[in-house]
């Protein structure tokens, strides 16, 4: 179907629909809407039914709704501060990937990245499940990609020194599987002992995924607090955890290693192309001449994009909330479990209960649309939610024992699936855009594929005969025998010293952090690297330690500490401070 | 591996007081994770302790300043900045420090003294965004008075536990504004004197029935919505009120450290969320006692001190000699009371037993009564009781030997 085709289409939802102030054109298969709706519910209902539409390729949502946001176009510096073959714009799991992807090669590379530390957009904020790609709607690149990626994570890992387990995967069934349906008990219970199973397994086989069906019985035996309304349970032994901030940090001091330069605290503001073509970026730092841009930016993308004029989908977040338990819940399972529920419902994506990479169990993600990226509360209904849908899992489970909860943003278009493409107007600019969900476990495809398309687009590549894919392993002593932790003490006493009581983190180690090739200088930074503060007392005991350890070894005074972008200072100022002022004043 | 009769974990006021009791008859080993001895104490720099011990008004640091004197006079073995991170059945016990790496200690007894933590955003659910600018008001605490530096402005104080009131008063002097303390129960949880002398005479409001129900704010705390509740504690929404302020302080509770307890499965009471401990303090291992906050939250650090040199004396007494069980009183928590603390009597030829309780509810005109299976064996009156104020009585010898069942109980009645 060609572009007409598709506006017509289109133009008869608008239609039907009675959306009254829209005005719809489509260039590349992509649909740009204009004009104005009355809520944004409305201006996502109609977004989506255009995105589900065959051969739309993008939806270019710009209607107006009361109340959206307005952004001030932020200024660049003029200097000239860098040129580089290759610019990657955002420093999250997509970005690192690529950047080591491209250190393999003889190019000059540039990742920059408007937080302090990389790994601070969504790449910090999910659940942390390699998946197989068994619960991807099938023949999209997100599932081809994540069956893929999820082949390569292991050994990425490995190279880079990084946790990674795999540690299966239960699909359950349950006698609430199909309560929504009000089908008589009988029918329903065999749809979802029988049926279900084994459409999941004749997928699973589609996929090349192993999975094992089990009895009920078996099932209870293995998971003895699982649910006593469990119908039926597939097992699938290659599901796999890993700590998306440790492997993206990984990812990128790695690729620094090989000659990529990481710039932090350096938002882009602006792409300057000339004849449809790329020639630089413009920072808050400078500018950088490059011919190739790789637009990496998450929640970000679209507006990348237009900043080249690029823009050919626009980005909907949809937020996804996390409960964590205390470690003492821990044994509660064995393996993530996840329940299968039909017909699946605008608030539930699946997701269940599931151990991340250090043993604790999870419950989530929710799922919910927000039009605001930045929103990311965890809300009394999002709360509420996560029970209601996660607490039938598990007979007994300590629910009081929540030591956290937070929440992230899926990067999602209208056509919910990856864009991993050049851009059809503008040359030397690839999208890695609407990088939701499995966009962890896809990341090592998706870097992969984003260089075949650089190269498809005229960058030559020549590979580099001293490229080191190993990163030295991190010293964790909680993870050491005793034996091995007295050597360590007497090479260094700071190991010796515990500054976090809950996860038994020493000072050596935070000190590590501190001064490692991306430095953490702050405390969030340093939390994501050692999981100081991430136990029960969330912090309550090692933070005045911590602040005291980072003003010590960097300049920063104890008093402006952050926690961790610019703005979220810890302190006012030093005590009296206050008092100082009042006196100033008389 | 070093060998020590007594080791104490722990150098709060509790864990000085028992190794001070311990080393009169025993060799003494005290770790503690702190730079610093006094636990607690150091960054309690307002007045109100001792006054039972001392029939004076203390500061935190004065009170363990005159413990910490005594302990450097003493031959106990001290060793700061060193975290204990096992023990086991057998005694052993490991540690680590920066100068002797991992130590295996052997003790004949050990003194559990590690004190208590604060209870967390996240365990009472506040919903909203994580900003900088939330601390609990231990942690506010020990920013202000001991690391110098000052966590906010325009302050919200949720929950009126005692360390929350204190903070209300601190914060103010340090020329902060507190908006309010918010409290989601009918009734203050902190004690009266504090309630009075920390929020009344600086004219903070306190809020019962009221709780936080969102954070706003995406670097810095920017304000909270607080909402009323009903008498089932949930929010009502109609009355929600939004409070700009760059600083929530939460003082929701007080939970007995016990993580090294449980390694090796001593009996915890769900209740106190410590260790159940007879009248000698000790845990239902054999000759593992525990003193202090790690047992159940005391309000006044006197009974702390008192109840340690308890733990003190019998740990050393049980090293040289392992006193064998006679009997086996429980003490029942009755009508109108949470916990009792003994919670076991095991010898009862002693010269007294003090126990510790708390009531569920406030009773005006109470009749505090020991019940030794039906028949009455110790009564008290009471004005007052109230659940945020400890109340101890004692037993006399006499009442002790004249105990007949293996059965305590203690019942608070309304005389009218
Ligand atoms: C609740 C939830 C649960 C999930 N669970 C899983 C899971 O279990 N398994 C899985 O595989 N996937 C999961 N995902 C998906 C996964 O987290 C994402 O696909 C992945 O993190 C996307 O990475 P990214 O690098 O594209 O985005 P991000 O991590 O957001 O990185 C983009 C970066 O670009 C930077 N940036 C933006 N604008 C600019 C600018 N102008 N200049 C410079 N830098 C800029 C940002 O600061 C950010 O660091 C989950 C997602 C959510 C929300
Ligand atoms: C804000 C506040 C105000 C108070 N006001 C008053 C008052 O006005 N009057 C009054 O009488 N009482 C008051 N109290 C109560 C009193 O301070 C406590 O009852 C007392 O400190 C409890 O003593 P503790 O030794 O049990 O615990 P803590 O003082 O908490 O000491 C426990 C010690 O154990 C150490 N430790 C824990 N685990 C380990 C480990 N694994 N290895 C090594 N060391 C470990 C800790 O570092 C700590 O130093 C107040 C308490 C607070 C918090």
């Amino acid at each position: 179907m060609n572009d007409k085709g598709i506006r017509k289409n289109i133009e008869k939802i608008i239609l039907k629909k009675k959306f009254e102030n829209v005005a719809v054109k489509v260039e590349n298969k992509v649909v740009y809407l204009t004009g104005k709706v009355n809520s944004y519910d409305a201006f996502l209902d109609l977004g989506l039914r255009i995105g589900k539409k065959k051969n739309v390729e993008g939806v270019v949502n710009n209607l107006e709704y009361p109340n959206k946001e307005r952004k001030e176009k932020k200024k660049g510096s003029a200097s000239k501060i860098g040129k580089a073959d290759v610019v990657i714009v955002g420093g999250g799991v997509i970005g690192s990937s690529i950047a080591r992807e491209l250190s393999k090669y003889k190019l000059r590379v540039i990742l920059v990245e408007k937080a302090s530390d990389v790994a601070c957009g969504t790449t910090k904020a999910n659940n942390a499940m390699v998946h197989t790609g068994i619960g991807e709607n099938m023949g999209t690149l997100k599932q081809k990609l994540c069956v893929k990626g999820q082949q390569m994570f292991e050994k990425i890992s490995d190279e880079l020194n990084v946790p990674y387990k795999q540690n299966g995967m239960w699909i359950i069934t349950t006698k609430d599987s199909l309560a929504k349906m009000k089908l008589p008990s009988f029918i329903s219970d065999f749809i979802a002992k029988r049926i279900i199973p084994m459409i999941v397994l004749r997928r699973g086989k589609k996929l090349g995924i192993t999975m094992n069906l089990t009895k009920r019985r078996e099932l209870l035996k293995r998971e003895p607090n699982i649910t006593k309304k469990v119908l039926a349970g597939i097992y699938s032994p290659t599901y796999g955890i890993t700590c998306p901030y440790l492997f993206t940090i990984a990812l990128a001091e790695n690729a620094m290693e090989n000659g990529v330069e990481v710039m932090l605290n350096t938002e882009v503001v602006d792409i300057v192309t000339k004849e449809s073509k790329v020639e630089s970026v413009v920072t808050t730092k400078g500018i950088i001449d490059a011919n190739f841009v790789i637009n990496a930016a998450g929640l970000y993308t679209d507006e990348i994009a237009g900043m080249a004029g690029a823009r050919e989908y626009t980005i909907h977040p949809k937020k996804g909330a996390t409960l964590i338990f205390d470690k003492k819940a821990n044994e509660y399972i064995n393996h993530s479990m996840s329940m299968l529920r039909f017909p699946r419902t605008k608030h539930y994506k699946g997701g269940g209960a599931m151990t991340t990479i250090d043993g604790n169990i999870q419950w989530g993600p929710t799922i919910s649309e927000t039009p605001d990226k930045e929103d990311t509360t965890v809300t009394t209904e999002d709360i509420e939610k996560m029970f209601e849908s996660y607490s039938p899992l598990l007979e007994d489970f300590p629910e009081k024992l929540v030591i956290t909860y937070f929440s992230g943003l899926r990067a999602c278009t209208f056509t919910e699936d990856f864009i991993i493409k050049s851009s059809k107007k503008i040359k030397g600019f690839v999208h890695a855009a609407g990088i939701q969900s499995p966009g962890l476990t896809a990341a090592p495809a998706i870097a992969e594929m984003t260089i075949s398309l650089l190269k498809n687009e005229g960058l030559k590549l020549e590979a580099k005969n001293n490229f080191d894919p190993y990163n030295k392993k991190k010293i964790v002593t909680r993870d050491l025998s005793n034996e091995e932790k007295k050597k360590l003490i007497e090479k260094n006493p700071q190991y010796g010293e515990i500054v976090c009581r809950c996860e038994q983190v020493t000072k050596g180690e935070v000190v590590d952090a501190i001064h490692s090739k991306i430095p953490a200088l702050s405390i969030d930074a340093i939390k994501r690297r050692t999981r100081a503060g991430m136990g029960r007392c969330q912090g309550g005991f090692c933070l005045p330690n911590i602040v005291k350890i980072l003003a010590q070894e960097t300049d920063i005074p104890i008093e402006k500490i952050l926690k961790n972008e610019g703005g979220s200072d810890l302190f006012i100022g030093r005590a009296k401070c206050l008092l100082e002022d009042k006196y100033d004043e008389n | 591996m070093m060998k020590t009769d007594v080791t104490v974990i722990g150098g709060g006021p509790a864990g000085l007081a028992a190794a001070l009791k311990a080393a009169e008859k025993a060799d003494v080993m005290l770790l503690e994770r702190n730079k610093e001895l006094g636990g607690i104490l150091p960054q309690c720099i307002h007045d109100g302790f001792g006054n039972f011990i001392f029939k004076k008004m203390l500061t935190g640091p004065e009170y363990a300043q005159h413990y910490i004197d005594k302990i450097k006079k003493s031959n106990i073995k001290v060793k700061t900045e060193t975290t204990v991170l096992e023990i086991d059945t057998n005694k052993n016990i490991i540690a680590t420090n920066s100068i002797d790496g991992i130590m295996e200690i052997q003790a004949e007894s050990i003194i559990l003294a590690m004190g208590c933590r604060e209870r967390t955003r996240s365990q009472i659910l506040v919903p909203g965004t994580r900003p900088a600018g939330i601390y609990t008001a231990g942690t506010a605490q020990r920013l202000i008075n001991i690391d110098g530096v000052m966590p906010g402005e325009k302050i919200v104080i949720l929950g009126s536990g005692d360390v929350g009131l204190i903070m209300a008063r601190r914060f103010t002097l340090e020329g902060a504004k507190v908006e309010g303390v918010y409290e989601i129960m009918p009734r203050p949880s902190g004690l009266t004197r504090n309630v009075v002398q920390c929020l009344d005479d600086y004219g903070i409001p306190l809020h019962l029935s009221h709780t936080v129900t969102s954070i706003k704010g995406k670097k810095r705390v920017e304000g909270v919505t607080v909402t009323k509740v009903d008498e089932s504690m949930k929010p009502v929404k109609e009355t929600e009120m939004f409070i700009p302020c760059d600083c929530l302080i939460l003082a929701v509770g007080l939970i007995p450290e016990n993580e090294l307890s449980k390694q090796i499965n001593i009996i915890m009471d769900e209740r106190t969320k410590g260790a159940t401990v007879n009248e000698r303090m000790e845990t239902s291992v054999p000759g593992i006692f525990a003193c202090g906050n790690v047992v159940h939250v005391y309000d006044l650090v006197d009974d702390v001190t008192i109840t340690a040199e308890i733990a003190g004396k019998n740990a050393a007494q049980y090293v040289k000699e392992k006193p064998e069980t006679t009997e086996e009183i429980q003490v029942v928590a009755g009508d109108n009371i949470g916990y009792v603390v003994p919670q076991i009597i095991n010898n009862r030829d002693l010269d007294s037993v003090t126990l510790y309780f708390r009531v569920q509810r406030e009773k005006k005109d109470a009749s505090i009564v020991v019940l030794d299976g039906k028949k009455q064996v110790f009564e008290k009156k009471e004005r007052i009781v109230k659940p945020p104020e400890m109340i101890k009585i004692t037993l006399s010898k006499k009442t002790l030997t004249a105990l007949t069942k293996n059965e305590l109980r203690i019942d608070v009645r309304c005389r009218k």
